[in-house]
């Protein structure tokens, strides 16, 4: 699924927060393929690490590195990270297909092809046959999915990846993080997992190769 | 839910009311528009040359109350900002105020530069319903999860294409919705296009109004009312539908965002730049009744609270504490029909098995303009055998058939968000079923009645256009004495006007402070 042979995620001595520094300087790479889980009670700027390196908040020091190439101050919509959030955050107005073409349509990519695109990652999230339903007729297990699918068709640089099963009962928690570290190796990309739960940050960090657990 | 007997006919009271005050007069003034000469009049090229003037002037009145109120309703509904609530209510102001004192305010501010015609009478319009685009859009606005635009961001959007792709179809049907009302206020104004318009922003209203009372061609004028409303009734309906979209989006609303950088000057000059259109035209207003050409003044105040009347040379104005008087009257008796009729409706709408029909009558008065209801209020209970103008009683009961949607539009939501639990928790811990009833819902409908009631009368307090058409020309209420005085000429004239339209800003204010100030507490 990613063209770019896989660049890895580095972070320089950031320093994440608002005004003030939420924790110690991070530094740390995250391979192509391989998933960082970050654990830690709420509130210990987990989410905000993740905001930081998807530039929605700006860097108090240090630097975000993604294949080499510094992306600091790139605005968040050039720096080709996406997120799935711990709520799926499907855009109302539009349905399931439309929602995963989101990505492939601010790439460029015609409506129809971008419509292809998605189908295909639809498909691979099991929800083919779905691109026609309004998003709030999903149930919450669907509803991610189908924003996992969307943040995939991107074709993310790194997936972000905010606490995303925690409103899932326990059954599909398991399903959704068997797809998401399958969906990782697969586009070959470095994800970042932001969880509270250290039995989920264990399954996805040793869930793929050279995965890692950080503790906060 | 356990409902009390009494409750199933409680919308006969509600029904009577429109019946006798709504559909008679309407019946009256259709009876009179078809006639055979009916399609002369018809024919007639004056009615529709003046509703493309009404509408070209709305829809340029439209066009700017959105592009004012968009900002306004992000900044003040969605970010963090200190004195927010405050700049929010300020910026509600301008929707309370009379007419005619927003008329009188806009010539004490732009009168001299800019004079009367299409741009000031758009102005006053924009500045009038722009907080009919804040509260609408804004609440819709309050119900986007911030985080979706920063979804969208993630996907490759840059903020303008995130707005523009996700978060601007989510407040479409808000925005049509609030473009229709402020559409269906300008095209129907009446007090603003009489004391600032000139030829080029004539209203139908306008020409209904000088039909009926100086040209006395009654027929012709219930031709003219009818174009009304054959548009009003289609935009609202328009509306309506789109109404029906917005009530599907979600409920939950969002926490506030802290704005950073550039984005929190921009949100903080909104701010501010709300502030000093709401303030401005009021300020002038006070410095007007204060004032005359010679400096500080306070005769136009003790004129105001001296005299029993002002000499306006061939015509008298009246006095203006009787005015005030009759007025305050006419409010209190709006305010406490308005309340119980309007409260038994949304009773019934919410008891009813018919109870949506039923709340869609009751907001038919909104459909009919002011002096479409004058006119026909006037043919129907005006002359012999049923003169009901020597009571007094027409101005209330006119102004209460105004007021009742907006009461039903209030007390619905609050009634129908009360747990209807508690009736069955009562009633399976003894209550009869009419004590049951109150004991779930009283409490909510005694808060919302006053606040609806409230709301009523300040809804009759500045009420221009039936008041118009019904009161008699030895009784005028407030509004109708200010625009007397502005109809002559004079500084004396215009400062006690001023002075006139402080006390009714002061009291209309006030009035609405305290309506939404005791439902924050319900």
């Amino acid at each position: 699924m990613n063209d770019d042979g896989g660049l890895n995620l580095a972070c320089d001595q950031l320093i994440v927060g608002y005004k003030t520094p939420l924790h110690e300087p991070f530094s740390f790479t995250v391979e192509p393929g391989s998933v960082l889980a970050v654990v830690g009670p709420s509130g210990c700027g987990k989410s905000t690490l993740l905001a930081t390196i998807a530039g929605i908040t700006p860097a108090l020091g240090g630097r975000v590195i993604i294949g080499g190439h510094e992306v600091t101050q790139s605005p968040t919509h050039e720096r080709r990270v996406a997120m799935v959030f711990q709520e799926p955050l499907l855009f109302p107005t539009m349905n399931v297909r439309d929602n995963v073409a989101y990505g492939p349509r601010r790439a460029g990519l015609p409506k129809g092809q971008a419509r292809e695109k998605a189908e295909e990652l639809l498909g691979w999230v099991d929800l083919a046959g779905l691109g026609d339903r309004p998003v709030d007729q999903l149930s919450g297990g669907q509803a991610q999915r189908v924003s996992l699918a969307r943040a995939l068709a991107a074709e993310p640089r790194v997936l972000l990846l905010d606490e995303p099963f925690s409103a899932l009962d326990a059954p599909l928690r398991t399903r959704l993080a068997l797809d998401v570290l399958e969906a990782v190796q697969r586009a070959g990309i470095p994800a970042v997992h932001v969880t509270h739960d250290p039995a989920e940050a264990d399954t996805m960090a040793h869930g793929s190769p050279s995965g890692s657990i950080l503790s906060m | 839910m356990t409902a009390p007997g009494w409750l199933r006919w409680a919308w006969l009271a509600p029904a009577i009311f429109i019946v006798a005050f709504l559909l008679v007069p309407l019946a009256s003034l259709l009876a009179r528009v078809v006639t055979p000469e009916t399609l002369d009049y018809v024919a007639d090229p004056l009615p529709w040359r003046v509703a493309g003037l009404a509408t070209a002037q709305a829809l340029t009145s439209t066009a700017l109350a959105l592009v004012v109120g968009l900002p306004m309703a992000n900044a003040l509904t969605r970010y963090r900002l200190l004195g927010r609530r405050w700049v929010l209510a300020l910026a509600t102001v301008p929707f309370v105020l009379p007419t005619v004192v927003v008329a009188l305010a806009f010539r004490a501010l732009l009168g001299s530069s800019l004079g009367t015609g299409f741009v000031i009478v758009v102005l006053a319009h924009a500045y009038l319903n722009m907080a009919v685009v804040i509260r609408i859009v804004g609440a819709r606005w309050s119900t986007i999860d911030p985080r979706i635009e920063t979804a969208a961001r993630t996907l490759g959007a840059n903020r303008w294409v995130a707005f523009r792709t996700v978060t601007l179809p989510s407040l479409g049907p808000a925005i049509a919705s609030a473009a229709a009302i402020v559409f269906v206020f300008s095209f129907t104004s009446l007090g603003i296009v009489l004391l600032l318009g000139d030829s080029s922003t004539r209203t139908l209203e306008a020409l209904v109004l000088r039909q009926t009372s100086i040209l006395l061609d009654f027929q012709g004028a219930a031709v003219s009312a009818a174009i009304q409303a054959v548009v009003v009734g289609s935009v609202l309906l328009w509306a309506a539908k789109q109404g029906a979209s917005v009530a599907s989006g979600g409920t939950r609303t969002f926490r506030l965002v802290q704005a950073r950088g550039a984005a929190r000057m921009a949100v903080a000059a909104v701010a501010m730049v709300a502030v000093l259109i709401v303030l401005a035209p009021v300020a002038s207003l006070v410095w007007a009744s204060v004032h005359s050409s010679s400096g500080w003044t306070a005769a136009w105040w003790s004129a105001l609270f001296g005299s029993t009347t002002i000499d306006a040379g061939s015509t008298r104005i009246g006095s203006p504490l009787a005015a005030m008087g009759r007025s305050i009257t006419f409010a209190l008796i709006t305010g406490l029909v308005a309340a119980v009729v309007g409260g038994l409706a949304a009773m019934s709408v919410l008891a009813h098995r018919l109870g949506r029909a039923f709340a869609l009558a009751t907001a038919l008065p909104l459909g009919i303009s002011a002096a479409t209801l004058g006119l026909g209020t006037l043919l129907a209970y005006g002359r012999a055998p049923l003169d009901l103008r020597a009571t007094g009683l027409l101005v209330p009961i006119a102004h209460a058939l105004i007021a009742v949607p907006l009461v039903v539009a209030v007390a619905t939501p609050t009634l129908r968000a009360t747990d209807s639990r508690l009736v069955t928790v009562a009633a399976t811990l003894g209550a009869r079923p009419s004590r049951a009833w109150w004991t779930g819902y009283g409490p909510t409908l005694r808060t919302v009645m006053i606040a609806a009631g409230g709301l009523a009368c300040a809804v009759s307090l500045g009420e221009f256009g039936a008041a118009s058409f019904l009161a008699r020309a030895d009784g005028p209420t407030v509004p109708l004495v200010i625009a007397r005085l502005l109809g002559r000429p004079g500084e004396a004239s215009f400062g006690v006007a001023a002075a006139m339209a402080v006390v009714l800003v002061i009291m209309t204010t006030t009035l609405v402070a305290a309506v939404d100030r005791g439902g924050r507490r319900a």
